[in-house]
């Protein structure tokens, strides 16, 4: 066994970890309640169930030796996907979460809301 | 070396199919969901879901121009984000 069917068989777990981000995530998605439990089963689904899987195809891609010329070109755009979708998910539901909140309707729903005096400290 | 690919086609038939059974969950919620922001966010989780999917079918079949609209999908939701929460807080789209 050389080193080359160690990093495919690695590839493989990590997606097999992204498939059972992806179940967890789908689940909550689905049955958690309100807007914000909602975006966290989602950002913790895009993470672990999109930017792993991706890091284990670029892997096996790479160094699988029946996909030799047309292996490297998957495993770049695999990468590349890999950087875009962990710089951009964070900030995007960062964007969503806040102009979320400052809608009226999914803040009276809260029990605590600490940041509200904040806010209208603010708007003086 | 066949021994291997063996694995390696199993294990992608099977994490495909589970994610196809998750894009029908994260459809379910686009449909029903409450407010305008579920939708977004089911949108935002299907699409990730679509990337990978991509990834899974370049790997199987060996064709890697397949993969090539990952990184066009991931740009693209990050562009639905910030104009619909721009929309939202400020009622129109920045300049």
């Amino acid at each position: 066994m050389n080193m080359e069917n160690l990093v495919i068989i690695l590839g493989l777990i990590m997606i097999t970890i992204g498939a059972f981000f992806e179940v967890v995530g789908a689940l909550g998605v689905l049955r958690l309640k309100g807007f914000f439990n909602r975006i966290h089963a989602v950002t913790a689904s895009a993470i672990g169930g999109a930017a792993l899987p991706l890091l284990g195809v670029a892997l096996v891609s790479a160094f699988a030796p029946w996909m030799i010329p047309q292996g490297y070109y998957l495993a770049g755009i695999c990468f590349t996907a890999t950087i875009l979708i962990l710089l951009l998910a964070p900030a995007g539901a960062h964007a969503l979460a806040r102009s979320a909140y400052l809608c009226k309707n999914i803040r009276k729903k809260f029990i605590y809301d600490d940041l509200v005096e904040h806010l209208k400290e603010r708007r003086r | 070396m066949s021994f291997l690919k063996s694995i390696v086609a199993t294990t992608v038939e099977i994490v495909t199919v589970i994610y196809l059974i998750t894009a029908i969950i994260y459809l379910f919620r686009i449909v029903r969901g409450p407010t305008i922001f579920d939708r977004i966010l089911a949108v935002d989780a299907l699409n990730y879901n679509l990337t990978v999917f991509m990834a899974l079918l370049a790997l199987y079949l060996e064709i890697p121009m397949i993969a090539l609209g990952m990184i066009v999908v991931s740009l693209w939701l990050y562009a639905l984000d910030i104009y619909v929460s721009k929309y939202i807080e400020f009622k129109e789209i920045g300049e």
